[in-house]
């Protein structure tokens, strides 16, 4: 048995599992312990495509040393380590290609019928990002009246998922070189749908079997999440509940108040959270949690729903992926309301120890023995007012000892790109200029988008913050999102003072005269998009290569665990983005596939991926690929002048 | 407001005084609502072409890596 410290770096998740065990409560913490992984598996040696199989062909514990008997591991149909590897891969990307896809539609759905006036509850909140994603979408503005435009906007939106030809129109956001190369190698996504379903085509038994080939289709797939779904849901929830814009909030399982009612909504898709955030505050709401002995009312998040209703509202974040179970420990959550994506099944067997009602909304996503309230869009403020009435109906039947944590931080968060470019030039002259100016003469050494799940089988929190910290200390200003931004949140990382604690000396100064923190929490996992948009930006307004490949970046998921980050992790590297995953790698089993996914993919795609469980050399790799990149730019000496200390100085100026 | 002026040293050494910082101390209680600013649909479309230039404005009207370059 490993120690509770072991587990997490986070000390409300220490306390809380320490409440745990001593209350008999299972968490994932401990089934971790008790089942490893399986170990064909997780090299993605294992195919169960066809009925002749489960076929398992483990790569050799030593390489053999006749490249003939290498080949001969196949399964049955002769689907080599190759085959087996890229297809199980690039049925992840689907996976995750359709979670974040799935939730744009579910946006695209519910924007058309706000529009069109028949969903009480939904109004366009940012009429520019409306005319924005007009021009995208080629919609007409002229003195048309809004609502007009909104509905031909959601109803383009919508067709994007359905499209058989052509290409997605989100595509022409990025580099005009970057469109050339997806040309070149005909990996334009030309609908959503159809790159997720040629996917579970091509894998099905004898259909792909060239593992390049497979990949092309993979890379296709990915970005009709990153440039498609992804990108459709962050732009239509801005339409909807407004574009992020600095904020003040704090995070961990503090924000939970003892005397209040305490709801934590957990999942992915802001349109219900949205409704029971600002049902809560409703004074009829406040009133009846008052009339059984609370204070108040407590929204809290967690997971990408948290980041939703904290870049929109301020609400506090509860916690990340691994504190979900720790949450309800407490013994203080009234109701936790959950919709997709990232719900563990083993909440309904916590919930039951306690007094807490899990209640699921969608129908997408049921859990035996949870309480079910379906979310019903056309009459969203109903349903929330009826989720949050069996909250505070629930209250007075706590049972169990209370204990929250006392650890909550400060966070400053609302970094959407088109905020970032405000802040870096005001209204009359918002550019990335400065950014790039930076970059250039080396006070900033480059970018690094920090993303991704926690994951049980590594330290909780711990990779997230030693890459973090690391890339810091090297001048590099990190963009993050999802678990990560929530990781950095616990740590304070995400103030301003931040900066002169953590930084390297020249992203220090930055941060200061600009009154940033050197983390940039850019919002929920689709949101990842945004990062693809600041990059395009710095790509845009020039000095740094024509390409997202060239540009001083990399991106790294440090603990990631969900099929979507696989998806985000390709259309980063088909973006032209080196990528750094921890923890475990689906395709070591496959020497074509490493090769192909380490090496090759630098001269066809521009990125690459990279394999690390150590975070420090996680970073070190990052490093060593935005210096690479800054050495073709011709802008390494800047940094070395920079450098150069005052004494230096002054005998160059006295020569 | 008035501008709030700090000593410095200069890289070689000079003493300079300097612009301080511009933003007030402490928490601030309202979200930065920045995007309020654009009150009506011309200046919402007018920041798009200068603010959001990189994705709205013809390349060839500004400065940027993409200008003369053959259209995608
Ligand atoms: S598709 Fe081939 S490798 Fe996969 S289970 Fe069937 S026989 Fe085995």
């Amino acid at each position: 048995m490993s120690e509770i410290g072991d587990k997490t770096v986070d000390a409300a998740t220490r306390t809380m599992l320490e409440k745990a065990a001593g209350e008999g409560i299972e968490t994932v913490f401990d089934r971790a312990e008790k089942m490893k992984p399986c170990p064909i598996g997780s090299e993605g040696s294992c195919c169960r495509n066809c009925a002749m199989g489960p076929c398992r062909i483990p790569a050799p514990k030593k390489k053999p040393k006749d490249p003939e008997k290498a080949k001969k591991r196949m399964g049955l149909c002769g689907a080599t380590a190759e085959t087996i590897a890229a297809r199980n891969f690039a049925r992840m990307i689907a996976s995750g290609c359709a979670a974040h896809s799935d939730h744009g539609r579910g946006v695209a759905e519910v924007f058309v019928a706000a529009a069109k006036g028949e969903i009480p509850g939904y109004s366009i909140q940012d009429e520019q990002k409306l005319y924005q994603v007009a021009m995208d979408f080629g919609v007409e503005i002229g003195e048309r009246d809004i609502k007009d435009i909104a509905i031909d906007v959601g109803e383009k939106a919508l067709a994007e998922f359905g499209r058989q030809e052509g290409e997605l129109a989100f595509i022409k956001r990025a580099p005009l070189k970057r469109q050339e190369i997806w040309r070149k190698l005909n990996i334009v996504p030309r609908g959503i749908d159809r790159e997720v379903v040629e996917i579970m085509h091509r894998t099905h038994m004898g259909v792909d079997q060239d593992y390049r080939n497979l990949m092309l289709q993979g890379s296709r797939a990915a970005l009709a999440d990153g440039w498609g779904g992804s990108m459709v849901a962050t732009e239509l929830q801005d339409i909807l509940f407004g574009t992020p814009v600095p904020l003040v909030s704090k995070i961990n399982l503090g924000v939970l108040k003892e005397e209040d009612v305490n709801l934590i909504v957990h999942g992915h898709e802001p349109l219900l959270s949205e409704m029971i955030a600002a049902v809560s505050q409703d004074p009829e709401m406040i009133q009846m949690a008052q009339s059984v002995g609370a204070k108040g009312i407590t929204v809290a998040g967690m997971c990408c729903t948290a980041n939703e209703i904290l870049m929109r509202h301020g609400f506090p974040i509860a916690g990340n992926f691994l504190q979900q179970e720790l949450a309800i420990t407490t013994g203080a959550v009234d109701a936790m309301i959950v919709d997709v994506q990232c719900i563990m099944e083993n909440l309904v067997n916590v919930a039951k120890c306690y007094h807490t009602k899990l209640i699921t909304t969608s129908p997408k996503a049921k859990i035996d023995g949870a309480t079910h309230v379906e979310f019903d869009e056309h009459d969203a403020i109903n349903t929330a007012k009826r989720i949050v009435r069996t909250a505070i109906e629930n209250f007075p039947n706590r049972t169990s000892k209370v204990l929250i944590p006392d650890e909550r931080t400060d966070i400053v968060a609302g970094f959407s790109h088109e905020t970032i470019n405000y802040l870096l030039g005001g209204i009359f002259r918002a550019s990335y200029r400065p950014l790039n100016d930076n970059i250039i003469n080396g006070r900033i050494r480059g970018i690094g988008g920090v993303v991704g799940c926690n994951n049980a089988r590594t330290t909780h929190d711990s990779s997230h913050l030693t890459v973090v910290k690391e890339l810091l200390k090297n001048d590099v200003i990190v963009l993050t999102t999802g678990c990560n931004a929530m990781a950095c949140g616990k740590a304070g990382l995400l103030t301003p003072e931040a900066a002169s604690k953590y930084c390297g000396e020249g992203l220090a100064s930055v941060c200061e005269t600009v009154g940033i923190p050197p983390v940039l929490h850019m919002g929920s996992c689709v949101d990842n998009s945004r990062i693809l948009m600041a990059a395009t930006a710095v790509v845009k307004d020039g000095g740094l290569g024509d390409d997202l490949s060239d540009v001083p970046a990399a991106g790294c998921a440090p603990e990631w665990m969900s099929e979507k980050a696989i998806s985000i992790g390709q259309y980063f590297v088909a973006s032209g983005v080196f990528t750094v995953f921890g923890v475990t790698f689906p395709i070591m089993g496959s020497e074509g596939m490493k090769d192909l996914l380490f090496n090759e993919f630098e001269e066809t795609l521009g990125g690459k991926w990279a394999f690390e469980k150590d975070p420090e050399k996680m970073a070190k790799l990052m490093i060593e690929h935005i210096d690479k990149k800054r050495k073709a730019l011709g802008i390494d000496k800047a940094r070395e002048r920079v450098l150069y200390d005052m004494e230096m100085r002054q005998k160059l100026d006295a020569a | 407001m008035t501008d709030k002026m700090i000593k410095k040293q200069s890289f070689t050494g000079k003493k300079v005084e300097i612009l301080g910082e511009t933003y007030e101390p402490g928490m601030p209680a309202e979200k930065g609502q920045w995007r309020k600013k654009l009150r009506n649909r011309k200046a919402m479309l007018k920041y798009l072409q200068s603010g959001e230039r990189y994705w709205y404005l013809d390349a060839d009207q500004w400065c940027g890596s993409e200008r003369r370059k053959s259209k995608a």
